[in-house]
């Protein structure tokens, strides 16, 4: 057996040097910690020196981010890829930081008297990334690309079809929109089909933002990899899943902005612990977290900043489904649950108890509470004043789930929907492809769905979700009513009208119980000390150029 | 297909001899060897006492595994509470015990379909009838081999769910039968048939193997010259030759489904909620951070999975080397 | 040989065509589809159904499935519905590449550790420490991936704050020493992922060495080549080395299909950007294109791993016939 020995010993020896290697890369690994910072540090610092900046422009800021689905304006449905497709493109108007709907690429504007026909006038010093001054005809043609059919974009229906002709473009009728004319380099004209007060808030809206036609043309598939956009920001770098590098735009229209480099950190993970090593600027805090930062006495509580997001979340009812077409039925599950206390208790008071409809900063937002308030009592007398009383059909409830589990507020809701109204419901979860398909077959009985703002304005979502005849209606609500007084608000040419009209709409939906308002969202997150000017608004605006380092 | 044979050579011999020497009550003599094995009878201690769990857990559970105390959410042990509470402030013992019961179902579900019937039969047919029979199993067999197994059975629960769901609930309307898909049995179902078109291709190749070796045998040609049908032949005289391969099998298949199972529910794509499952709650424990704040949420669940699973490992190996005559 | 290989290699586009069918029917077989996930919260049925129809999602599956071959053969994959404007190709090669390299990297830690761990046992039989060692690598066995990685990110990337909690960032850093020496260490990143998935895969390999080790000493061959005064380090590198190890091979495709699974998991739990994740949101989102290309290279790695497993096997023990004896 002295062979066999021998060969173990050698085996050994080897695996004796494995564990001595692997120990000492542990080793030095630890060592080079320190190593590894200034190396990054080191690049910064070569990164923000190059390239023809000016003495105001420098710093790199590191965000934590995600692949977008997209970066062409025309195509992009998704907040994530409106998120950086604010910062490297720009449009006619656009919202500054109060959310007031200003001028961009547009220098000025005049609306004639019927409200129906907007000139604008091209800023003098507006330039692509590659250094060409902005026309008119680019504003036209990439209104039309927009709209054409080849591209197949699923948000130019809902933005543009207020310009007259454009509904032809998107059927594919007409080869132009004949509501948008040059009337020179830096002038173009734009009518659309009604005096809709909303429109410009529309145009600040991706979709009609303008691109360099000529870029899109020569590579339709790839142009967005390096796109020549006319924001403060252009694409330095994209890796798929690892980095976005946005580079300042230094001659940015509305002033350079003054950071030099914007990393976005695209794989994941914790965001806040990277915060908390250092890595990133701006993290999210989650539920886990909350806690934890809102100490007093963590170092975390002074960089921490909430504020409140245009996104609402609700549980919706297929309004002609059963037990569902039956108001009272409706309104007992409203009144039967408690959504503070369970808002408290699952979210750590992350998220606001709903109002309403319409979000804080929204016009026409009322602080006081509009929705059923928690009353079981209540509850039970409107579910035995249903038609269903006593012969309730079996209900589901469907959730988008990537998880195992129903979400926490949900299988709260239900435990109490059966404690109060002793109705059991199931819940089910369908990852979003399944979910989306059986929302538009109008498949589902009762879903937790939700809504996030495209632009700051009450039609955005009071319009848009309840009218009988809007294609995005998916509760198949029908109130007669209601579509009056929104088709009078589209047209209203005074403002607080308008917004009266508003609130009347939203107090109809509420008290007819169309949907279960539950929260308003809200931003959480912590920033580093040496961020200036980072700000949190409730939707998605351009916001980087606000910034500035001090390291 | 050598690559398989291979090893199962060996096996197929240790068997043949391990028949010689059991002449009488093989079974028993297996048991015997089984019972000298400590470690194996506390695997099967182990086995037995989850197992049983999940069968009277309706009886023992002393909560249900719904029932919510949002003022009582995230505690840890107590008396109340064996195992604390979960978010909800749900009894995590209780949800132990209910997840057992889902673990116990869909591993017997597909062992019973998928390994014994599917994998079983389509051996012994691909084994004893040769030719385009054993063509045509062996190379569906290989498709689904080389399919990647976790992704392919996440797209087809994602996409199938769904559609049985409708199906059921159709079935539902239409029929006087109901609370198939209120109690969550079609997403059983659907889980467990998944699992079963994957887990047979194994099972089948290693029978088909011991077959082809069989059938040359004596009382194999003896039985087909006095004009035994192909059935009869199969149930008769096969099965019972390749019964120990099977029970090997099995130990190796039960550990590999509970784990599917959990993984599966894991991704959201397994065991629909309410139903409990030991992947929904690894999915509620999993997060470094809610480790550090609750770390009872994953080590419960996790003590309960790992040691079900290593007791199959090792009641597995134990089984291996008894039906070897170790 | 030869022409047991060419039939293996004729077989392999029928699989593959089964393979890609019965991914392809799987995908559309539920409701939802790509264009509607892409859309997100503006969904207008017409324009999605125009969409479809641009993108080539109308007409009944097997035209569908006509146009998918038909591209694919000529190495044309389509294209990305969650990643527009980039090819199925450019998506999945360097994904794939992240893989690959930390698959490597885990197969060679499980085979350079699970090894000499296996002689360690035989060596050690006949004490209590060989079924200990085999105990734990069992053990270690039997822990989910799932259940693994959460506690090893709280201790080493939250509590003690040593590595970093997520991504990828290649496999070697280069340090330099003064400026001027280049050394290549892993990266931080590799540590935790490397953990999850080679801890499942040394009982395999070690118990499997073990159990050889202990055989081939009492196997004639060795005991004949002793008796004919061959020296023992010649018995020991030329019989049983390569004997010991003969097994190891079959168990390299057991390893790496455990890898691969476990990649699923760790890549998703922490942020690594490869075909494990990849895959996942792609199934999530119905990106048909991705799923399809994902499965069919899989299935093609898998198909030829298997061959060449095989012939490998039949180049170490020649006693080993391909096709094998009882197998046509």
């Amino acid at each position: 057996m002295g062979g066999n020995n021998r060969i173990l010993a050698i085996l050994l020896g080897v695996l004796a040097g494995l564990v001595l290697i692997v120990g000492g890369l542990s080793a030095v690994l630890l060592l080079s910690g320190g190593g590894d910072d200034a190396d990054s540090a080191s690049n910064g610092g070569s990164s923000g020196g190059d390239g023809s900046s000016t003495a105001a422009t420098s710093g790199r800021l590191r965000l934590g981010g995600s692949d977008p689905i997209t970066l062409d304006p025309a195509l992009a449905g998704d907040a994530g890829s409106a998120t950086y497709i604010v910062e490297i493109f720009s449009g006619l108007m656009t919202l500054d930081e109060d959310l007031e709907i200003v001028p961009d690429l547009a220098e000025s504007f005049d609306v004639s008297a019927d409200a129906k026909t907007y000139t604008f006038k091209l800023r003098g010093n507006a330039f692509f990334h590659n250094g060409r001054q902005v026309e008119a005809s680019d504003v036209k043609c990439s209104m039309e690309r927009a709209a054409s059919r080849q591209l197949g974009s699923s948000t130019a229906a809902a933005y543009l079809n207020d310009i007259v002709g454009a509904r032809e473009m998107l059927a594919g009728t007409a080869r132009e929109i004949s509501g948008i004319e040059v009337v020179d380099d830096r002038t173009v004209r734009i009518t659309i089909d009604e005096p809709k007060p909303y429109f410009l808030a529309k145009l600040t809206y991706p979709t009609a933002f303008v691109i360099d036609c000529q870029q899109a043309e020569s590579n339709p598939r790839n142009w967005t990899r390096q796109p020549n956009g006319t924001g403060p920001y252009k694409l330095r770098e994209w890796r798929l899943g690892e980095r976005i590098v946005l580079e300042a735009n230094t001659r940015y229209h509305l002033g350079a902005p003054q950071v030099q480099q914007v990393v976005y950190e695209l794989a994941g993970g914790s965001l806040l612990t990277r915060f908390e090593n250092d890595e990133l600027d701006v993290a999210g805090v989650s539920v886990n977290d909350i806690d934890r930062v809102r100490d007093q006495n963590n170092p975390l509580n002074d960089l921490y900043v909430t504020t409140p997001e245009f996104s609402i979340a609700y549980i919706a009812f297929g309004t002609t489904t059963p037990p569902f077409d039956d108001v009272n039925v409706r309104r007992a599950f409203g009144l039967a649950i408690d959504r503070k206390r369970i808002a408290e208790v699952t979210f750590s008071g992350m998220l606001m108890p709903a109002t309403g409809v319409l979000q804080p900063q929204l016009p026409g937002y009322t602080p006081d509470d509009k929705t059923l308030q928690y009353d079981p009592e209540a509850a039970k007398r409107a579910l035995a004043a249903s038609k269903y009383a006593g012969n309730m059909p079996a209900i589901t409830l469907t959730e988008i789930g990537g998880g195992a589990e129903g979400s926490v507020d949900t299988q709260a809701f239900i435990e109490q929907w059966k404690n109060v109204l002793g109705v059991d419901v199931q819940i089910r979860q369908s990852d979003a492809a399944t979910f989306f398909a059986d929302v538009d077959a109008g498949r589902l009985q009762m879903f937790s769905s939700g809504w996030i703002m495209d632009y700051p304005d009450p039609e955005n979502i009071l319009d848009l979700k309840f009218h009988s005849r809007s294609s995005l209606n998916d509760i198949e609500y029908a109130n007669p009513q209601l579509d009056g007084l929104l088709e009078r608000a589209r047209v209203e040419g005074d403002p607080t009208a308008r917004i009266k009209l508003y609130q009347d709409a939203e107090k109809l939906i509420l008290g007819d119980a169309a949907i279960l308002p539950l929260y308003f969202s809200q931003n959480h997150v912590v920033v580093n000390q040496a961020v200036q000017g980072w700000i949190e608004p409730p939707m998605i605006i351009p916001r980087l150029r606000y910034v500035s380092l001090e390291r | 297909m050598s690559v398989a044979a291979g090893p199962y050579q060996a096996e197929v011999t240790a068997v043949e001899q391990y028949e010689r020497q059991a002449a009488r009550n093989p079974w028993l003599l297996l048991w015997d060897r089984l019972r000298k094995k400590r470690l194996a009878m506390l695997s099967l201690a182990i086995v037995i006492v989850i197992y049983g769990a999940g069968i009277t857990a309706p009886l023992i559970a002393p909560y249900s595994y719904t029932e919510q105390n949002l003022e009582r959410g995230l505690e840890g042990p107590s008396a109340d509470h064996w195992f604390g509470t979960d978010r909800l402030g749900r009894d995590m013992f209780s949800r132990v015990l209910y997840s057992a019961r889902t673990t116990l179902i869909v591993t017997a579900a597909v062992v019973l379909s998928g390994t014994l019937v599917l994998g079983n039969f389509l051996g012994l047919l691909a084994g004893y009838r040769g030719g385009w029979v054993d063509s045509l199993i062996m190379r569906i067999g290989d498709v689904f081999a080389s399919l990647p197994g976790l992704p392919m059975l996440i797209l087809l629960n994602a996409t199938l769910l769904p559609r049985v769901l409708q199906l059921v609930g159709w079935f539902e309307d239409h029929t006087p039968v109901s609370g198939l898909s209120s109690s969550g049995t079609a997403s059983y179902f659907t889980v467990f048939g998944a699992l079963a078109l994957f887990s047979w291709v194994g099972t089948a190749r290693l029978i088909r193997a011991q077959v082809l070796q069989l059938r040359e045998r004596d009382f194999i040609l003896a039985a087909q010259a006095t004009g035994g049908s192909t059935i009869h032949i199969i149930w008769r005289h096969l099965l019972p030759n390749v019964s120990f391969l099977i029970i090997l099998e099995i130990s190796a298949v039960l550990g590999a489904v509970a784990g599917s199972e959990i993984l599966l529910t894991w991704f959201g794509v397994g065991v629909q909620p309410p139903n409990p499952s030991f992947g929904a709650m690894l999915f509620e424990g999993s997060g470094a951070r809610t480790f550090q704040a609750h770390p009872h949420l994953l080590l419960v669940p996790a003590a309960v999975v790992t040691s079900l699973m290593f007791a199959f490992a090792l009641l597995g190996d134990a089984l291996n080397d008894a039906v070897r005559g170790r | 040989m030869a022409g047991y290989i060419i039939r293996r290699l004729l077989w392999l586009p029928v699989t593959l065509l089964a393979v890609s069918f019965l991914t392809f029917s799987i995908a559309r077989f539920g409701p939802g589809d790509p264009v509607t996930v892409a859309a997100g919260q503006i969904r207008d049925q017409e324009v999605l159904a125009q969409i479809r129809a641009e993108r080539g999602l109308d007409g009944s599956i097997f035209e569908q499935y006509g146009r998918w071959v038909n591209r694919a053969v000529r190495g044309d994959f389509g294209e990305s519905f969650q990643q527009r404007g980039y090819t199925v190709r450019e998506i999945i090669f360097p994904k794939m590449w992240v893989s690959a390299q930390l698959g490597l990297v885990a197969l060679f830690i499980v085979f350079g550790l699970g090894i000499p761990l296996g002689l360690l046992a035989a060596w050690l039989h006949g004490t209590w420490l060989d079924p200990f060692i085999i105990s734990v690598l069992l053990f270690l066995r039997a822990l989910p991936v799932i259940v693994v990685i959460p506690p090893l990110i709280w201790l080493f990337a939250v509590r003690t704050d040593i590595l970093p909690v997520g991504g990828w960032d290649g496999v070697f850093d280069i340090w330099w020493i003064g400026g001027v020496i280049a050394v290549p260490i892993p990266d931080p990143h590799l540590y935790i992922p490397l953990v999850a998935l080679t801890l499942p895969g040394f009982a395999g390999v070690a118990r499997l060495v073990r159990v050889t080790a202990l055989e081939v000493y009492t196997e004639d061959y060795v005991r004949t080549a002793r008796a004919k005064g061959i020296p023992e380090s010649r018995v020991a590198t030329r019989h049983v080395l390569p004997n010991s190890l003969l097994p190891i091979v079959t168990v390299v495709g057991f390893a790496l299909v455990g890898i691969v699974e476990g990649a699923f998991f760790t890549e998703t739990l922490l942020g690594i950007p490869g075909i494990g994740r990849l895959t996942f949101e792609a199934v999530g989102s119905r990106d048909y294109d991705v799923i399809l290309a994902t499965t069919v290279i899989v299935a093609f790695l898998f198909v030829v791993m298997n061959l060449v497993v095989e012939i490998v096997y039949s180049w170490i023990d020649p006693r080993v016939r391909l096709g094998g004896s009882a197998v046509v």
